[in-house]
């Protein structure tokens, strides 16, 4: 009566070997139980799944097919839980240390740029918007260009020597040259280059013989800049500058001009800034119409174009932004200082 | 400028308040810095700008109000009555140099009796801040604050020849002046002199000797004027600088002088006595100014944007003293008024116009028209740069250009010395610098000295390098200083190299450099263009700078930066096959360039090579004294299929074999 096996007692040791497996494979502790829970069910030898593969053959044909459908049941149930075992064990053996979340952050070093360099660029930014184009120019100028075609003849105060740094007597250019005391120099580079209409700044050092002190520089840094087309008046330079103003004060800020004089703009003004919460006006540059004369000796007809030029201090600019009190930190490049922009 | 309230409505009704007047000046041009109460009178201060000398006096001042309150203005007419022997028996001049002295008059007043001002004179001066010395020369300062022309007393009895001379100075000359110090005077200053030596220098100040004292019975009063150039020259020059000198050197009113000398004598008659005899002695050689300005009706509108009521117009210029000339119909014609100079051109006219009318009405809301503006191949590769070079972990600094001599020097070879500026606020700082990594360092070892020993900086800017007869060249340069060594210094140069897009590679050969370690440092080239200098700096200029920790420092060229770098980069396929990696270690002999070795790899591996990068090197077991390991790794990719591994072997066996036969490697065991 051996001949045939019976299903239903087929189907019970199906049913425990899968109780079996699941049970050892689960409850393998380290990589070596597994293997061994490995070995005796899944084996591909002697497994007890491999036998109970084999039990197929005993069975009548008619059995067979419900057999065989539980017997892959059970193997893909047995199979996945080996993955899952492995799975756990492999993160199980990484030990993991708990941080403290409360330490700092470990920072990585990058560097500022310095304030000057963050207001010349937010300059370059607001004015590039309303159509100039940056120029530039030498440092060591010809007097030629820092007074001549500026309209600051020879006899003029400003070209006394004891307020210039002119390179020494001697060798070379010597005293033709000098470094340059205004940026205005470029305004004459540039219009001597191109023909109208012109709009462009300069911006950069500029050398005066000034005591050092909180509030000046024997250098220091100027933009300048300047517009030359037909027709070009000081309604103009006005909603300009106030243009400019807005960008950078806000929208609320006032601008006033006050008569003044320069020898290379007529009329020449100063330029006062009000803004909200300011009690009272602020000097910011000056500004003026572009001398005739100063026209003429770039070759300009002042009768067909007319301009306006204006200049303003980038450090007095960038000490009132930043709340910095002296002019001399800006040279000092002290990193405590350097660090805080 | 200080002004007295009270001395001006000596000439002007002023029916306003202080802050009004002051506001209503700041806004024409004269601008207010303050308002100060001595003792009942108001002291005002208003910034005078250089072109309006006209403002240098109250009368000018008081001129100025009128014209902008549209006020009456009255000056006072001097009245003198004169008796005894005529002044060209009393004395004589004589004027050697017109050219420089272009009127000179002299009066005289005998039987003075010199002794304090009244009380309303000192009071005057004190409120503008001038010390009373005596009624004579009170009274000569006070004209002076009065109309701006300045004037100086003689004691005619302490004037050897009792007359003057308006000349050159003549070698070896001194002067004792008032503030009883001497001075030597310089050639070809101008001097009044007596018969016998100098007695004042023109324009500028007195001398000791002849000046008025409590014994004077005898004023002679000198109203003149001068070059003002030669006036500036020689105070600069002596350092002596006075009220007297800063109106010489700008423009007087001509008809000041007369007004000046006439009222001195009246106010000496006044407050000192004494008899004035009759006539004035004055060489006058001042040439006649005419000048007629035509300005076209449109001129104002045209400069300033709004039009301006031509009535009005003609009404500021009349306010401000301008005859109207002539007329027609596009046009109006202008004299300007004595006391304005610095009125020539129909702008000029524009201005005053402009000023008084007020700018406030010039309207802000122009429409501007759009243009379109590029950024410049040099700003953009500077923006680069700082950014790269902040994300590296430098911070920017902005040191002086000028710098002492030892600063100055390039670091390559010196070629001549450095260019220098000749100031006498600036001896030792005169030099115009050649490199900027020497004040970089001078800022790290400022840093280091303040317990900031880690500071990374870089700067842009400017050298200056002289060329002959022409203005110098002046490169913009990248600098950089760190505590990072030669291998890392070098790898922030070919980071920013790699972020500007560079085609080419950047190479480096040996370098000796004054600042720098040997066998430390370095140029750089970027294809055939020098780039500049690594290296770390040596022990001995560490010493000099004061650095106590290790040092390195990298200068570039940033126009060979910009030369090479590509705005904008053309994609390169990424690769997206599989790559293969192999290290090799390879034995030959100590101190080869890695270069040469890099390059016959480059060579021998064939275009699948995508990359090779340098390990470490190694001595010791498995070698010789005279060879190192040195180990490295390749990087093999196909750009459209997977490599068989049979080709990268292929490639490996070519590059050890290539390896071996130009530079005798052989594979490590």
């Amino acid at each position: 009566m051996n001949a045939t096996d019976s299903l239903e007692s087929a189907l019970a040791d199906l049913e425990a070997l899968r109780a079996s497996g699941r049970s050892a494979l689960a409850q393998a502790q380290d990589s070596a139980a597994l293997e061994a829970a490995r070995v005796e069910h899944l084996g591909l030898k002697q497994g007890r799944l491999k036998t109970a593969q084999e039990r197929l053959k005993s069975l009548e044909p008619a059995a067979r097919r419900d057999y065989g459908r539980a017997f892959n049941e059970v193997k893909a149930e047995l199979e996945q839980a080996l993955e899952d075992a492995r799975n756990r064990l492999a993160h199980a053996t990484v030990q993991v240390e708990p941080v403290d979340v409360t330490l700092p952050g470990i920072r990585p070093r990058i560097g500022r740029l310095h304030p000057l360099t963050l207001t010349m660029t937010e300059l370059k930014n607001i004015f590039g918007r309303l159509g100039f184009s940056v120029a530039q120019g030498p440092e060591v100028e010809d007097v030629w260009h820092n007074f001549e075609a500026l309209n600051i003849p020879e006899s003029h105060p400003a070209r006394d020597p004891l307020d210039n740094f002119y390179l020494a007597a001697g060798a070379g250019i010597g005293q033709r040259a000098m470094l340059r005391s205004q940026t205005s120099t470029v305004q004459i580079r540039v219009m001597e280059k191109q023909p109208p209409p012109v709009r462009v700044i300069a911006i950069g050092r500029v050398y005066r013989p000034d005591t050092v002190d909180a509030t000046h520089s024997f250098m220091f840094h100027q933009i300048e800049g300047l517009m030359v087309e037909r027709g070009a008046t000081m309604a103009d330079l006005k909603s300009v500058l106030s243009l400019f103003a807005q960008a950078y004060l806000g929208t609320e800020v006032k601008i006033r001009f006050r008569p003044s004089f320069f020898p290379f703009t007529e009329p020449s003004v100063e330029v006062d800034m009000l803004w909200h919460g300011k009690a009272r006006w602020v000097e910011m540059g000056g500004a003026g119409m572009v001398d005739p004369n100063v026209l003429r000796a770039v070759g300009y007809d002042p009768e067909e174009v007319s301009g306006f030029a204006f200049g303003l201090g980038v450090e007095r600019l960038c000490m009132r932004r930043y709340g910095i009190d002296d002019i001399r930190l800006f040279y000092q490049n002290d990193v405590g200082f350097l660090r805080q922009f | 400028m200080i002004v007295s309230w009270n001395w001006l409505t000596e000439y002007v009704r002023l029916d306003m308040n202080v802050e009004e007047l002051g506001e209503r000046l700041t806004l024409s041009g004269l601008n207010l810095e303050s308002i100060s109460d001595v003792g009942g009178d108001l002291a005002i201060d208003v910034e005078v700008t250089s072109n309006r000398s006209d403002c240098l006096c109250h009368v000018g001042v008081a001129r100025e109000i009128a014209a902008l309150h549209g006020k009456r203005l009255a000056i006072p007419d001097p009245r003198l009555a004169e008796k005894g022997k005529p002044v060209a028996e009393l004395t004589s001049v004589a004027v050697e140099a017109p050219e420089l002295c272009s009127r000179f008059t002299a009066r005289v007043v005998s039987g003075v009796k010199v002794g304090e001002s009244p009380w309303w004179l000192r009071k005057r001066l004190e409120t503008i801040g001038v010390r009373p010395v005596s009624n004579i020369v009170d009274v000569t300062n006070y004209v002076m604050f009065e109309c701006g022309q300045p004037l100086h007393a003689y004691d005619l009895d302490l004037l050897e020849g009792r007359r003057l001379i308006v000349r050159r100075s003549r070698p070896g000359e001194t002067i004792k002046a008032i503030n009883n110090r001497v001075y030597e005077v310089g050639p070809d200053m101008l001097v009044i002199a007596d018969a016998a030596r100098p007695v004042g220098l023109a324009g500028v100040m007195g001398g000791a000797e002849t000046e008025i004292r409590d014994t004077t019975r005898t004023v002679l009063i000198e109203a003149a004027r001068f070059d003002p150039i030669a006036v500036r020259r020689a105070s600069r020059a002596l350092g002596l600088h006075s009220p007297s000198s800063f109106r010489f050197e700008r423009p007087i009113d001509p008809e000041a002088t007369m007004w000046a000398s006439r009222r001195c004598a009246e106010l000496i008659l006044q407050t000192a006595g004494g008899t004035l005899h009759p006539g004035v002695i004055d060489r006058d050689a001042t040439k006649p100014r005419s000048t007629v300005i035509r300005m076209r009706s449109n001129a104002v509108e045209r400069v300033l944007g709004i039009p301006v009521d031509p009535v009005l117009a003609r009404d500021i210029l009349a306010r401000l003293g301008l005859r109207q000339t002539a007329e027609d119909a596009e046009s109006t014609s202008y004299e300007p008024p004595s006391w304005r100079p610095d009125l020539e051109r129909e702008i000029d006219l524009v201005e005053e116009v402009g000023r008084v009318h007020g700018y406030d009405s010039v309207p802000q809301d122009r429409a501007i028209a759009l243009v379109s503006t590029a950024v410049a191949p040099r700003e953009r590769i500077e923006a680069q740069v700082r950014e790269t070079l902040a994300a590296l972990g430098f911070d920017e600094a902005v040191t002086y250009s000028l710098v002492e001599e030892r600063l100055a020097a390039p670091l390559g070879a010196p070629d001549g010395p450095a260019l220098r500026i000749e100031h006498q606020s600036r001896k030792r700082e005169s030099y115009l610098r050649r490199a900027i990594a020497p004040s970089l360092l001078v800022a790290r070892a400022h840093n280091e000295a303040r317990g900031r020993g880690e500071a990374e900086l870089f700067e842009l800017a400017q050298v200056y390098l002289p060329r002959g007869d022409a203005l110098p060249d002046q490169p913009p340069r990248v600098s950089l200083v760190s505590g990072r060594g030669f291998r890392e210094m070098k790898g922030v140069v070919e980071t920013l190299a790699a972020r500007l897009h560079c085609a080419e590679r950047v190479t480096a050969r040996p370098a000796e450099l004054e600042l720098l370690e040997r066998g430390r440092s370095a140029e750089l080239w970027l294809g055939a263009d020098l780039l500049g200098h690594v290296g770390e700096i040596s022990s001995r200029s560490r010493a000099e700078f004061d650095l106590k920790g290790p040092c390195s420092t990298a200068e570039l060229a940033l126009e060979v930066l910009e030369a090479h770098a590509r705005p904008v980069p053309l994609l390169r396929p990424p690769g997206l096959q599989p790559a293969v990696a192999r290290d090799l270690s390879l034995v030959l002999e100590r101190d080869r360039p890695w270069s040469e070795l890099e390059q016959t790899v480059v060579e021998a591996a064939g275009a699948i090579l995508e990359a090779v990068e340098y390990l470490d090197t190694f001595r010791g077991a498995g070698m010789s004294e005279a060879e190192e390991s040195v180990h490295f790794g390749m990087i093999f990719r196909h750009l459209e299929r997977t490599l068989t591994g049979e080709e990268v072997e292929r490639a490996v066996e070519a590059v050890v074999a290539a390896c071996h036969r130009r530079l005798g490697a052989r594979l490590r065991a």
